[in-house]
């Protein structure tokens, strides 16, 4: 387990030219980062080369990374969604039958939140989130965490395009007003 | 609204929802544009949230071949690196500290307490409705509209929605099985887990940016442990038990984890102190304890005139022990705590003979009550 200050530390160390640091920080991150990428890719041989992108991109740029403004894991996470969302804008959109059936729940397991730790950041999140219509916060999470397009909520949500494009400009608005300036 | 604009233009970038004319527009502003980047930042660390509920999946092993062998072509980094960014933070140098023993309650005033500041992250498990949300759009309403002073509840329903969006956790060798606590028995998984770390550093330095409002209490700082956030192996402690605190019925205001750290190079200690279940944890993250030396932990008090031995920091990485009965809550929350170098078995004066190496004040934090 590596907790966020040793993570803090390893970036840096990297940013010096640090390779078994940098392996260190491989080896702690390697599995979030793979499991973010499937999830908006779909596609293992995707997710692959995007991860090479990204290491090799933290590798080249740790020294821009600003502890005062970024947590080691989301700034790498955010390098790896930039590259993941470009490469699937490029596939095009997808029709709903190619896609993951991310609104399908898992009716048998318990729910996987209950084992996992929040942080005090991410309660908050969800708290603010919590504030929005079901709707919109199903449109929120489904961006965020499959990576789909406008079109692809419209089609799959059977909302119009435009109406979803209102909704995540406000949801964003009240999300970023609920959580206050300084977060 | 200009502004708003472009806040909604970096949130849109991040969240990935902007068309690809828009996609360009604000990369070129990226580049351009210090101020947006800026805005891309806070929104990545913001969003960025929600990869703690992403599944993490063990890649191939050839994905770190391939990194190896394009860093290796790529040239070793430049060494020279401009002073900015962590750099600038990370030499800060410490001012190097030591105590004797009288000047030890003196220095731990507020002000000269060394500060450091990072995320909270306490380690609730939530307590969400047992029946899977097959029906989301028939359960979130409910839950939506009766506003519940405890956080959790606000959150429970969202995080019912994001977890039915993400597939269920695999049995991965990423799970932390929670542990008996020194005292209690194994809890089931609902049980909440409450921990507040606070960072203690020697010396004075400051991180740059980065301060968490805690809410009237909170004075300082905590720095979260984020127990099966990432893959382990790389730390054996990472399969360690973490010592089990609080349930959910217990006020969220009492938590209380210190982590004690040279300095940056140096792996750091840590304490749990639950002032509830009133035990205290002492987790070693390093490995190697001094030959014919001891650690020995100090409770540090204005109630005391001499700092109070909690006894010594074993070998082994879990010390865990009953605080003594002897100390109050409030003077537990609001003390001082210290770590010294003592000759193997501990002083023998009753007071630190040997160097403080490590202080810091326990901070309390408020629950995460949205403010």
């Amino acid at each position: 387990m590596l907790m966020q200050t040793e993570l803090v530390w390893l970036l840096g160390a990297v940013a010096k030219g640090d390779a078994a640091a940098f392996e260190r920080l491989y080896e702690a991150t390697r599995a979030k980062l793979y499991g973010v990428l499937l999830r908006i890719l779909g596609r293992p041989a995707l997710a692959e080369e995007v991860m090479q992108e990204t290491y090799l991109k933290v590798w080249k740029m740790a020294d821009h990374f600003d502890p005062a403004i970024a947590s080691p894991i989301t700034w790498m996470v955010a390098i790896a969604r930039n590259r993941a969302i470009d490469i699937a804008r490029k596939r095009g959109d997808v029709s709903i039958e190619d896609e993951p059936e991310a609104l399908e729940v898992a009716s048998e397991a318990p729910p996987p939140l209950a084992r996992r730790e929040m942080t005090e950041e991410l309660k908050r999140l969800l708290s603010c989130l919590g504030k929005l219509d079901p709707e919109k916060q199903r449109i929120v999470l489904l961006a965020y965490y499959s990576g789909w397009s406008r079109d692809q909520l419209a089609q799959k949500l059977d909302i119009p395009v435009n109406t979803i494009k209102t909704w995540l400009r406000r949801s964003l608005l009240e999300i970023r007003e609920c959580m206050g300036s300084r977060a | 609204m200009y502004d708003d604009d472009r806040d909604a233009l970096a949130a849109e970038y991040v969240l990935g929802t902007l068309s690809t004319d828009e996609r360009d527009q604000a990369e070129a502003l990226l580049a351009i544009d210090p101020g947006f980047a800026e805005i891309v930042r806070v929104w990545e660390r913001r969003l960025g949230e929600l990869n703690v509920m992403v599944e993490a999946v063990e890649p191939p092993a050839e994905v770190w071949e391939k990194i190896r062998t394009e860093i290796g072509s790529a040239g070793p980094r430049s060494a020279a690196v401009a002073e900015t960014g962590l750099l600038a933070t990370v030499e800060a140098a410490p001012q190097t500290v030591s105590f004797t023993a009288p000047d030890i309650a003196a220095a731990m005033t507020p002000e000269s307490a060394p500060v450091a500041q990072f995320e909270l992250a306490p380690e609730p498990e939530l307590d969400l409705p047992p029946e899977p949300a097959s029906d989301l759009a028939a359960q979130l309403p409910q839950d939506f509209d009766t506003p519940v002073p405890q956080d959790l509840d606000e959150t429970s329903p969202v995080a019912a929605l994001a977890s039915s969006l993400l597939p269920p956790e695999l049995e991965a060798p990423s799970e932390t099985p929670l542990p008996p606590g020194p005292s209690s028995p194994m809890m089931p998984p609902q049980t909440k887990r409450s921990a507040d770390v606070v960072y203690l550093e020697r010396g004075v330095r400051r991180w740059r940016g980065t301060t968490v409002a805690m809410g009237a209490i909170a004075a300082l700082l905590a720095v979260y442990i984020a127990v099966a956030q990432f893959a382990p192996g790389l730390i054996p402690l990472s399969r360690q038990p973490q010592p089990v605190i609080a349930t959910r019925t217990q006020p969220p205001g009492a938590r209380l984890v210190a982590a004690l750290q040279q300095d940056p190079t140096s792996p750091a200690f840590f304490l749990t102190v639950d002032p509830q279940s009133r035990t205290l944890t002492v987790r070693r993250v390093s490995a190697t304890p001094e030959a014919g030396r001891s650690y020995e932990l100090w409770l540090i008090s204005s109630k005391y005139p001499n700092p109070r031995s909690l006894g010594l920091v074993g070998d082994e990485e879990f010390t865990a022990r009953p605080l003594p009965a002897n100390f109050d809550v409030d003077t537990v929350r609001a003390a001082s705590y210290a770590i010294s170098l003592e000759p193997a078995g501990g002083s023998s004066t009753g007071v630190p003979t040997g160097p403080v190496l490590f202080t810091g004040k326990l901070v309390e934090s408020l629950p995460g009550s949205p403010s």
